[in-house]
């Protein structure tokens, strides 16, 4: 009796502890990843066609991108670096909309994008307010 | 011909007097807080869009739910998911206005109490509210800044029992905005 404790029980109750340690660890208190850099994108598109394709119809476009990892190629209008995150504005000249970009800290140190420059960013579609909006973004290239 | 020039003149003044009372904000501040015993829930949203219409007086504000950020991914999901559906009902708003806004002199510098009543829509739920906070005005920039408490029962917002106990019943949501002319 005493033998089969030892043998089956006792790691059993171990692995079923160490289980559920992970499983609370790297489930329950996952942290919020901070960006997409790893993750391949959904869609790769020009940044004036996303944002006409919400100007149109933004229920189709909801539909289509929200949650969904986009790649948007196009100009970067302004730069806004504020103490919590750097936005990166992506807008055609001209027009009053564009693409809002978020980007966590330590991913724009690593690879970052400045005024005038023409970028490929990847990140999570949110929606669209004034413009669309992408968060934990990555500069593709 | 002199005359038209004049009149264009004017109608350009005027329009830019027009134009400079509005102020907006595409990455106004929002958050909310709540903490029971077990539980503290935080989340923040950096991308508000607001307008403030200095001489009306008019505020509004809209916001994308799935722009919360929470430290915990499974929190920001069961808040998305579960909660709020922002893939049925992606945004929140309020449209309202500054009650007392013939107090506040826009055009001096200068921390000023601001009354603040109107409709919020959240979850597709819409309700009035009112509540208290200061604007301060620098130079061409405003900013605004208010504190109130929300009720997510009030928005039809269900919390399983499982977890009813662990989730405040009350937050508190704090507004932070600066403005630059439009």
């Amino acid at each position: 009796m005493w033998k089969n404790i030892r043998r089956y029980i006792i790691p059993g109750i171990i692995f079923i502890a160490l289980v559920v340690f992970f499983f609370v660890k790297f489930y329950v208190f996952k942290e919020s990843a901070t960006t997409v850099a790893s993750q391949k994108a959904d869609f790769v598109v020009e940044a004036g066609d996303l944002l006409s394709t919400f100007e149109k119809d933004e229920k189709v476009a909801n539909d289509k991108y929200l949650n969904k990892i986009v790649e948007v190629k196009g100009l970067v209008d302004n730069v806004t670096d504020t103490k919590d995150d750097i936005t990166v504005y992506i807008k055609q000249k001209g027009k009053t909309s564009g693409i809002m970009c978020s980007f966590d800290k330590k991913e724009f140190k690593r690879k970052g994008a400045k005024s005038g420059d023409e970028v490929s960013v990847k990140g999570i579609c949110s929606g669209y307010l004034m413009d669309v909006i992408l968060n934990k973004c990555a500069v593709v290239r | 011909m002199k005359s038209k020039i004049i009149s264009l003149l004017f109608v350009m003044s005027l329009f830019q007097l027009v134009s400079a009372q509005k102020y907006i904000t595409k990455s106004g501040h929002i958050w909310f807080y709540g903490e029971t015993p077990m539980e503290e829930i935080e989340a923040h949203n950096r991308q508000v869009v607001s307008s403030i219409d200095c001489s009306t007086g008019e505020l509004a504000f809209v916001l994308l739910i799935k722009s919360f950020e929470f430290k915990r991914a499974l929190m920001q999901e069961h808040f998305n998911e579960n909660y709020l559906e922002s893939d049925k009902i992606p945004k929140a708003n309020f449209k309202g206005k500054i009650d007392n806004v013939s107090k506040v002199d826009f055009k001096k510098d200068g921390t000023y109490p601001a009354e603040v009543s109107g409709d919020l829509t959240i979850h597709g739920v819409t309700k009035h509210i009112t509540s208290k906070g200061t604007i301060e005005v620098k130079g061409n920039k405003i900013t605004a800044n208010s504190k109130f408490m929300i009720v997510p029962k009030d928005y039809d917002i269900k919390i399983p029992s499982i977890v009813e106990n662990k989730i405040a019943k009350e937050m508190q949501v704090t507004v932070e905005m600066a403005y630059a002319p439009n």
